[in-house]
């Protein structure tokens, strides 16, 4: 029981993974905290649910979802944190949360206050390994999320533009005296993040079979204890942190009748992280 | 000349007095109206609201009150206390309403109902659980189920119908849950069903796997869950997921057509304890069920069809009192077989009804009637 458990914290814990890289790679290039990336997984969502109403097919609800996610992101890059960068920190971040709670609303005046049913097909198997079974969704979920991270990786290790995004996320002055195009590459970094956060929300919303306004909002603060844990603007270790806290919250909740909600762990996580490391797991 | 004079004087006072008249006779009879219209609870209050003008229409085309239309005064509480208290100020102090419906949450119902007892208002909650909504005065009437009978119908549904031996409970964290699932467990194991698990999870959980894997490999005959939609439906499709056959059983929580579309196939064969029976042959249930699907554009829930009856109730209070709060609530504490379309009320208790549970299952795709449950036993709300 205890493995059939990590298949269930694994797919929770990837979904989360795909939120948090968003956040982690905007943290990294710009130091600032993207709350509104909550609003762009949600929109991504309801960017699968269209395409998969009018087409049906899976692979159009993903690019749908991922594409509406990326113009969303790039739009609030332009033009709102990008204006906003020679202000305070503390500006950029309540705007972040304006935006977010702007978006919820414009959500829930467009498509309704009730959630929908994105009930796709799936042409997957259920897999059973011994005394374990993997459903057919948590496998589309854990599969779509390994070949993300995987092409995700070979972009930022292998290519000069994954080479100039790490440069700016570790200097952003040097790499522009280097003669990088600092806000090329931050473009790139907000379109990378909101594609994957596009990616989560669509696979949310199948894997739950629910888009609703508001689907957001836990995710995406979870998204930040994540990256505090796994350490800000690292990319493997919000990785990990995602899979840590997705493993560790269902274990608990099958292990123990505690009576605590599974979304207060990541947060005594995150509390933990800033009082005893707080460069986080995988911090420099 | 006086004479002309008070000739005069007399037709004026008497055209003034016959003006005054028919407007008197024309002023509308004001009820005010709450639901969570925007926020997280916004599909329940749309409902209620449909529902509510509904019933309103149906009385003023009919000739409204003695020659009086009725007419409504919506609020939307956003299920935020502040606002409702707000609104309940309001509808006190300055729209003139002779008595309130709550078509609304526990929350916003628990801490208006005060502010109206206070200034003597008769209020009909719709759907609102709470036991303390009725505590706050002899003037407030629910017209739902309180948790603990809901519950005990449940067993009831779960042992004598479908003949459940093995039964796995889970509970979701908040009033109506547990006071649901507590009277569930008392009732199915008096009646001889034994409980093998007892799990609570929070409102709004969405990954049941890690609940319904340990119930995956146990001889289990029906699952109970005390749900809203979101999570009932999660729960179906997990437990259709993993291979679980146990029956799913619910309470009026999963009562909507958005419970069918998210749980989808894994929906088929639920069965679960609510106030709306589709399959009641009469008139009026007919009726309403075609104006909410015309109005709505979706089949008809419990949530409307219950605030649709609190209004009823409320303008039966009326037709028998007049527009005098006190009157209005005394014909309600002596209201006896009322044939509300969510059941005939036998009275109110306490402001607590007492009516039939019905039960009602997920077949073929749609919601149909099961069994009803009007063991006295069971039905009659525990208020001493």
């Amino acid at each position: 029981m205890l493995l059939q458990q990590l298949v269930n914290g694994l797919t929770v814990g990837s979904l989360y993974a795909l939120m948090a890289l968003g956040l982690t790679m905007v943290y990294g290039v710009l130091r600032v905290l993207h709350i509104a990336h909550a609003a762009v997984f949600t929109l991504g969502a309801y960017g699968g649910l269209w395409a998969f109403q009018a087409t049906g097919s899976f692979w159009a609800a993903l690019a749908a979802a991922m594409a509406s996610a990326v113009l969303a992101g790039l739009a609030m890059e332009r033009w709102v944190y990008w204006p906003l960068l020679a202000k305070p920190p503390i500006a950029t971040l309540i705007a972040s949360i304006g935006v977010f709670i702007g978006l919820e609303e414009v959500f829930r005046i467009v498509a309704g206050p009730q959630p929908y049913s994105l009930d796709v097909p799936l042409l997957l198997p259920d897999v059973r390994v011994g005394p374990v079974l993997v459903t057919a969704p948590q496998l589309l979920v854990i599969a779509v999320t390994a070949a993300l991270l995987g092409a995700l990786w070979l972009f930022i290790a292998r290519t000069p533009l994954g080479l100039a995004l790490r440069a700016t996320s570790q200097d952003r002055d040097m790499a522009a005296a280097c003669g990088m195009n600092v806000r090329r590459v931050v473009t790139l970094n907000f379109a990378l993040g909101s594609a994957l956060a596009g990616a989560a929300g669509v696979l949310v919303g199948i894997y739950y079979n629910s888009v609703s306004p508001t689907m957001g909002g836990v995710t995406g603060y979870k998204g930040l204890a994540i990256i505090v844990l796994g350490g800000m603007g690292s990319i493997p270790g919000t990785v990990l942190g995602a899979l840590l806290v997705g493993v560790v919250e269902t274990i608990l909740i099958s292990l123990v009748d505690f009576a605590l909600p599974r979304d207060a762990w990541a947060f005594l996580a995150m509390i933990a992280v800033f009082l005893f490391r707080p460069q986080g797991l995988l911090g420099r | 000349m006086t004479r002309v004079c008070a000739l005069m004087l007399a037709i004026l006072v008497a055209a003034g007095g016959f003006v005054a008249g028919r407007a008197a006779a024309q002023d509308a009879i004001k009820i005010g109206f709450f639901a969570p219209l925007t926020g997280f609870a916004a599909a329940d209050g749309a409902s209620a609201k449909h529902s509510a003008e509904i019933a309103v229409e149906e009385i003023n085309v009919a000739g409204g009150i003695k020659g009086r239309k009725v007419e409504l005064v919506v609020y939307d509480d956003r299920h935020d206390s502040k606002e409702a208290v707000a609104l309940a100020t309001k509808l006190v102090e300055k729209d003139g309403v002779v008595g309130i419906v709550s078509g609304s949450y526990s929350m916003p119902s628990r801490v208006t109902a005060p502010i109206f007892a206070k200034a003597g208002l008769p209020v009909t909650v719709a759907y609102a659980v709470h036991p303390d909504v009725t505590k706050a005065g002899p003037c407030v009437f629910r017209n739902g189920f309180l948790g603990q009978v809901e519950g005990a119908a449940g067993a009831e549904s779960a042992v004598k119908l479908l003949k459940a031996k093995r039964i796995a409970v889970l509970t979701i964290k908040n009033d109506f849950g547990l006071v649901a699932g507590a009277a569930f467990i008392e009732r199915a194991r008096k009646l001889g069903a034994e409980i093998v698990s007892e799990q609570q999870y929070p409102l709004g959980e969405k990954e049941f796997g890690p609940y319904l894997t340990k119930l995956k490999d146990q001889p289990i005959d029906l699952i109970y869950h005390t749900s809203y939609y979101n999570e009932g439906s999660l729960i179906a499709r997990k437990a259709r997921e993993l291979g679980i056959k146990a029956l799913l059983e619910g309470t009026e929580g999963i009562d909507s057509p958005k419970y069918l579309e998210l749980a989808g196939a894994a929906a088929e064969g639920t069965t679960f304890t609510t106030n709306l029976n589709r399959d009641d042959p009469r008139a009026e249930v007919q009726g309403f069920l075609r104006k909410y699907a015309a109005k709505a554009g979706t089949g008809a829930d419990m949530v409307g069809a219950s605030a649709y009856d609190a209004v009823k109730i409320l303008v039966r209070g009326i037709e028998v009192g007049g527009t005098d709060p006190k009157a209005i609530c005394g014909a309600l504490q002596n209201l006896r077989d009322y044939p509300a379309i969510t059941g005939k009320i036998s009275k109110f208790t306490k402001g607590e009804v007492t009516k039939p549970v019905q039960i009602q299952i997920v077949r073929d795709g749609k919601i149909r009637s099961f069994g009803v449950i009007d063991n006295p036993d069971v039905i009659t709300p525990p208020v001493q």
